[in-house]
């Protein structure tokens, strides 16, 4: 206790002013929010995530390229390249770049914007080169020695005139001349979609089983945990695997190949949750008044035990991810033109040898959101229950 | 410990054969034969083909008939490829994933307890930010992004690793780095944190107060104690190895049964698919077995009858 002063026995005045009594504790809730926002790396990662789904689910409407149209005179084309300028007679430029790996050249404007494909003479296939006429100024493509050269009709090399970015396809095009910026954003798309539909179910089953598990208790408990016993010993990717190899390959097979199997972490902690708030005060003191198990489950023990869960649905969604790209990655998750990160990253191994930019990408898009998860995760266990912390 | 490892055995078989029970039926559930996809064939030949591999009987003898052959360790012949059988196949992956896997515990275990150590001594200095920094890295990023950008870096690149293969010592690297070092990753961490919680134990303080040698406090009393977490998730490491292993053989062209099992999926190879799944499960039963056995030994405070209730 604290000393009380005598002065503080005295009597107050009628009409002076009453000190403002102090400012409520913060609520549960509220201490959350604030411990959450004062973790950066958290922030940071609520941050990208959202910009994330926004750009997945948004930017393709905003871009004039869809994720299917391919245009194979238009495969391959680097986000950046060196331009060539060959001055005309009528004081016109015409530019072009040079694609190193296909040998192909490709007309664009000033600002980078790819017009398209040049057509030169025939090529000659033993001296390795190839004539191209712009007006009256004759080009040859010599690629018999790399890297490939254009040389002038006095044998001089044409110099390129500088870097430009692609302004056309902000990332390049693939090997089927698809925009990959779109396709990234619409993989991303995918990707999320399977991972948060996915964790739903995941969540749904697994406080379903959890839940009776730990509230039913004795006999029906101790079968319920030897099937999750049973079930966590076997390979779950396996079962992904077979499942899909079952399904077929599609969006909404995936999502339940994954929901059906992750559970069991999730029927583990609610379990453990409820066992241990099962037998505190308040849930006998709803069980007198008469409540249903139901009611009791739904509104007084599963709202408690919320922290926990959240984190291991946090957690679920970056191994959803990685999952539906791993299967992907095998050949078993969307079927093409349908992207995912997966798919994108096996597509650009193909092509690593040439055009090893095409991997970057997808590569980057998704360990930047696994990492987004994997802080947001950490942020949220040690903002829910800091006695966690490791 | 008798009675715990029969208990542990018992449980193994029933797990086992709910995982035949389960992929036999999921692979039945197929729609269609295993001769769907091939070209049109004679009615007389898909009979013939149906006959010499039993798939005419009714599907419950068809299972007791794999049941059986199991239990004679017999995984039955390869659809897609006619004389092989799933055991040859298996025979043939096993070296190249035994080593590759072998090696990548071997670096889990040699680099990830080291690197967790020399962060936990050197808690808040740049030793420690570092490691927590490339392992944060390395538990975000999954292995196929790893091993993809290593083989560009490394075999392309710069041409220090051969691109594919193990005919040369130097191919083994990237495989596995590539499939360790999410568990690298994940042991130092783990790893870290436990040495950091056991350096606060009172025996510990007891320990240097009796005036041992730092070296023998550490070895003795503080890495004893704090690798106990690691043992535990050795089994998941074997089983995540396993996995990897599929994605990781595929990308740098190991002719392993991760490998195997990828091209009988993209084969739909459905013997070969339910014998590797099979094979692999049981291999993976049998290791976390050895991993909780290994547990009890370095732990004498579990008393095996309490793990078992």
């Amino acid at each position: 206790m604290t000393d009380i002063a005598p002065d503080m026995w005295a009597k107050v005045p009628a009409g002076a002013a009453v000190p403002p009594p102090p400012p409520p504790a913060p609520t549960y809730g509220q201490e959350v929010r604030r411990r959450l926002w004062a973790n950066k790396p958290a922030v940071i990662s609520i941050v990208f995530i959202v910009a994330l789904v926004l750009a997945a689910f948004f930017g393709p409407y905003l871009s004039p390229h869809t994720y299917f149209r391919q245009d194979l005179k238009l495969s391959n084309i680097p986000p950046a390249f060196e331009t060539y300028a060959v001055p005309q007679e009528d004081g016109s430029v015409t530019r072009f770049f040079l694609n190193a790996s296909n040998f192909n050249l490709y007309e664009v404007d000033a600002e980078g914007h790819v017009l398209g494909l040049l057509r030169g003479g025939r090529k000659d296939i033993i001296k390795k080169s190839q004539p191209y006429e712009f007006g009256d100024q004759a080009v040859t493509l010599d690629y018999s020695r790399l890297p490939a050269r254009l040389l002038l009709e006095d044998g001089t090399e044409l110099r390129p005139s500088g870097w430009s970015w692609n302004r056309t396809y902000l990332f390049g095009t693939d090997q089927l001349g698809r925009d990959i910026l779109v396709r990234q954003l619409y993989g991303a798309q995918i990707s999320l979609t399977v991972a948060f539909v996915a964790t739903l179910v995941n969540f749904c089953i697994g406080v379903f089983y959890g839940g009776i598990a730990g509230y039913v208790g004795g006999r029906v408990d101790a079968v319920m945990m030897r099937i999750v016993e049973i079930i966590s010993t076997i390979p779950l990717t396996l079962y992904v695997v077979l499942l899909m190899v079952v399904f077929d390959s599609g969006l909404l097979s995936i999502i339940v190949a994954i929901g059906s199997v992750f559970w069991v972490d999730m029927a583990r902690i609610v379990r453990g949750q409820i066992l241990s708030l099962k037998s505190q005060d308040y849930v006998a003191a709803a069980r007198t008044m008469g409540a249903s198990p139901t009611r009791i489950l739904t509104k007084h023990l599963l709202p408690n035990s919320i922290g926990p869960i959240i984190v291991t649905l946090t957690m679920l969604i970056p191994s959803a991810i990685f999952i539906e790209s791993f299967m992907s990655f095998i050949g078993l998750g969307v079927t093409p033109p349908l992207a995912s990160w997966g798919s994108l990253t096996s597509e650009a191994v193909e092509t690593l040898r040439t055009y090893p930019h095409q991997l970057f990408f997808p590569a980057a898009a998704i360990s930047l959101t696994m990492f987004a998860f994997n802080f947001l995760g950490d942020g949220l266990r040690d903002a829910l229950d800091p006695r966690l912390r490791g | 410990m008798i009675g715990y490892l029969a208990q542990r055995l018992g449980m193994m078989a029933v797990t086992l054969f709910a995982i035949i029970t389960l992929t036999f039926f999921l692979m039945h559930a197929v729609p269609g034969g295993p001769f769907v996809s091939e070209r049109m064939l004679a009615p007389e030949i898909a009979a013939a083909l149906n006959a010499k591999y039993g798939l005419d009987l009714p599907i419950w003898q068809q299972y007791l008939n794999y049941l059986g052959s199991i239990a004679s360790f017999d995984l039955g012949p390869s659809f897609k490829y006619p004389g092989v059988s799933i055991n040859s196949m298996i025979a043939a992956g096993l070296p190249v994933t035994l080593q590759t896997g072998l090696l990548a515990i071997i670096c889990v275990v040699a680099l990830g307890v080291p690197l967790g150590v020399i962060a936990a001594l050197n808690r808040n200095r740049w030793p420690d930010t570092t490691v927590m920094f490339i392992a944060t890295l390395g538990v975000a990023i999954p292995s196929y992004v790893i091993a993809t950008v290593s083989l560009y870096v490394f075999a392309l690149r710069l041409g220090w690793v051969p691109t594919f293969g193990l005919d040369d010592w130097r191919g083994y690297f990237l495989p596995v780095f590539a499939l360790s070092g999410f568990w690298i990753s994940f042991v130092s961490r783990l790893t870290r944190s436990s040495l950091l919680e056991t350096l606060e134990q009172d025996y510990m303080t007891t320990a240097r107060a009796k005036g041992l040698k730092p070296g023998q406090i550490l070895f003795k009393h503080g890495l004893r104690n704090s690798l106990l977490p690691v043992v535990t998730v050795l089994g998941p490491v074997v089983a995540n190895l396993v996995t990897g292993s599929f994605v990781i053989e595929q990308i740098f062209a190991l002719p392993g049964i991760g490998r195997q099992f990828v091209l009988s999926i993209t084969n739909r190879d459905y013997t070969a698919i339910m014998g590797i799944t099979i094979f692999y499960a049981a291999i993976l039963m049998v290791m976390i077995l050895i991993v909780d056995l290994l547990y009890v030994w370095l732990d004498p405070r579990i008393k095996l009858t309490k793990a078992a209730a």
